[in-house]
């Protein structure tokens, strides 16, 4: 029984371990970039390289004297992917709520070619989406950013919310129903609370994959609406090269609110499953 | 609930709108416009059969860009998939502090393709590179960045890409590692199985459709690999790092060129859709299990 515990306790030392060395390895990169935000940059000229550079908090305030418009781009993404991200939930909620609750042949092989759906790289269809956009006159405009991102994303909601409503015990539902609850309350009532956790879950996953977005608001767009990704194209395509340290300020701007973001909510985020086993 | 045809319409028809319109329809648009000269800027349009596909074909820029991503994706998929599933076995039991250690694990996928162009230009090339500043630690004269050198500039694309999802892999496969029923690790331990039998015996089979499903998707992101090359190297040096979809996107975009750049992004949409074919395959039917 000793030896078990001592080889319990060797497997946690080993497993910390390489957590550790593993979260260095991922994490340098970052913590490089957060260095150079605060004015802490290496000299590699010196033998060893040094550090060098006082702390300071001034590049975060350079990012919006070298991009003005930055604060708005940073305000136009988060409402973008929010709105985005709460149509794409609406939409995909209520499909999976009918294909979890349906039978028919091939209802797997829908789900399946969703997560295919899921998997399309964006190059695939926004050329011919960026025509159709200027041709509805909705080219550069909110709505047809949130609207393309909505779509973009469904596909993957729809699976994943498929897999989370389909293991709901209808029991209550039926109950519900036998009160006289309509469709709607049972939606709300019933279903929503139980599957809340998943529904939350989904929608954090795509609302950061909705800012992170690059493709789609870049075609879709021509200056009058900008979002951060296409923000930071611009910026290193037309040639206004950015300085290290206010560039790294920009980055750790954008990244913050989504680690945040991700950081109150990462209990609720084991509840994002790409599980497809899962068969009442 | 039984659901009436009421009770469908409203529960279906917001997402059949929304995918019709954002992907549907464009999507088959798109497809039916590679077969002729269209364009949105041109007078007149007449049909062409497959010209668009084979001048895609023929150009020899396209066949770099088809044989880089061949290799990016042979390459980036499996160690994404080693990667993540690593330290998802390293976690998958409670160990003090877990939720932190996600959290800061998932920090990389949260920077987006752009941003970790932008944050990877720097880390590489420059005054500041990374890697000058580990060389000069050991001595030695600063290196010259690795996205200019014909031979390194792919490899160093996918180390990049692997930096950014494995992390994703991980939290993806985490739950269902985790809610493996722990008799089936007791019995294997009983049995005296190593560690890496476990994994093939208890992990790998319980855990195949998610597996399957994660494979997927990182297919498609790979194919489809755009943001950070574009920043990082613009395809170069020469066509060493051009991806299918930077092809498309200067074809369309920056030379206009836009039949050439229709009909190779829908190359780049067949090849995800026979991933997908092959994927359906092999997930079958899950109730039949």
């Amino acid at each position: 029984m000793n030896s078990l515990r001592a080889r319990r306790r060797r497997d946690t030392a080993i497993r910390t371990l390489l957590l550790a060395a593993a979260l260095t390895v991922f994490l340098v990169p970052l913590a490089w970039t957060a260095m150079a935000s605060f004015g802490l940059l290496p000299d590699n000229s010196t033998r060893p390289p040094s550090w060098n550079g006082p702390i300071t908090l001034d590049h975060f305030s350079e990012v919006g004297i070298a991009e003005p418009t930055f604060w708005q781009e940073l305000a136009t993404s988060t409402a973008a992917a929010a709105c985005a991200a709460g149509l794409t939930i609406l939409c995909c909620f209520l499909a999976a709520f009918g294909l979890a609750r349906s039978r028919f042949a091939g209802r797997h092989g829908l789900t399946q070619s969703f997560l295919v759906l899921a998997s399309l790289p964006a190059m695939a269809y926004v050329i011919p989406l960026s025509d159709l956009v200027r041709r509805a006159h909705l080219a550069d405009t909110f709505t047809a950013v949130v609207l393309a991102e909505a779509a973009v994303t469904a596909p993957l909601a729809i699976y994943v919310l498929f897999g989370a409503l389909r293991q709901l015990p209808p029991e209550w539902e039926e109950a519900a129903v036998l009160d006289g609850a309509g469709l709607f309350r049972v939606l709300g009532e019933v279903v929503l609370p139980l599957a809340a956790p998943s529904v939350a879950a989904t929608a954090i996953v795509i609302f950061v994959l909705d800012w992170n977005l690059l493709l789609v608001p870049l075609v879709l767009t021509s200056g009058e609406i900008k979002t951060v990704p296409v923000a930071m194209m611009d910026f290193f395509t037309f040639e206004r090269e950015l300085d290290w340290p206010t560039a790294a300020a920009a980055l750790v701007i954008s990244l913050v609110p989504l680690a945040i973001l991700v950081g109150i909510f990462h209990r609720v985020l084991e509840r994002f499953s790409l599980d497809a086993r899962q068969d009442a | 609930m039984r659901l009436t045809r009421r009770d469908r319409l409203v529960l279906f028809a917001p997402l059949a709108v929304l995918l019709s319109g954002g992907l549907a329809l464009p999507a088959l648009l798109g497809l039916f416009a590679t077969f002729s000269t269209y364009s949105p800027f041109a007078t007149s349009t007449r049909f062409t059969g497959v010209e668009n596909y084979l001048a895609v074909i023929q150009d020899p820029q396209f066949g770099a860009a088809a044989r880089n991503i061949a290799v990016f994706t042979f390459v980036a998929v499996p160690l994404e998939l080693l990667l993540g599933f690593g330290l998802a076995y390293l976690l998958r039991r409670p160990i003090r502090g877990r939720g932190f250690w996600r959290v800061l694990l998932l920090l990389p996928w949260l920077v987006s393709p752009i941003a970790n162009g932008v944050m990877w230009h720097f880390l590489l090339v420059g005054a500041t590179s990374i890697l000058d500043f580990g060389s000069g630690w050991f001595g030695q004269a600063d290196v010259a960045s690795p996205i200019g050198d014909v031979r390194l500039a792919l490899p160093t694309i996918i180390a990049i890409e692997v930096w950014r999802e494995a992390p994703f892999v991980t939290f993806l496969l985490l739950p269902g590692l985790s809610s493996v029923p722990s008799e089936l690790w007791e019995h294997a331990t009983l049995d005296g199985a190593s560690w890496i039998r476990q994994v093939f015996v208890v992990a790998l089979p319980t855990l195949r459709p998610l597996l399957l499903a994660v494979t997927m998707l990182l297919v498609g992101l790979s194919l489809g690999t755009f943001d950070t090359v574009l920043i990082l190297t613009g395809g170069g040096p020469g066509t060493a790092s051009l991806t299918p979809a930077l092809y498309s996107y200067n074809q369309a975009f920056i030379i206009n060129n836009w039949p050439t750049g229709a009909a190779s992004a829908w190359l780049i949409a067949a090849a995800v859709l026979c991933a997908g074919l092959v994927y359906m395959k092999l997930a079958g039917r899950p109730e039949a299990s």
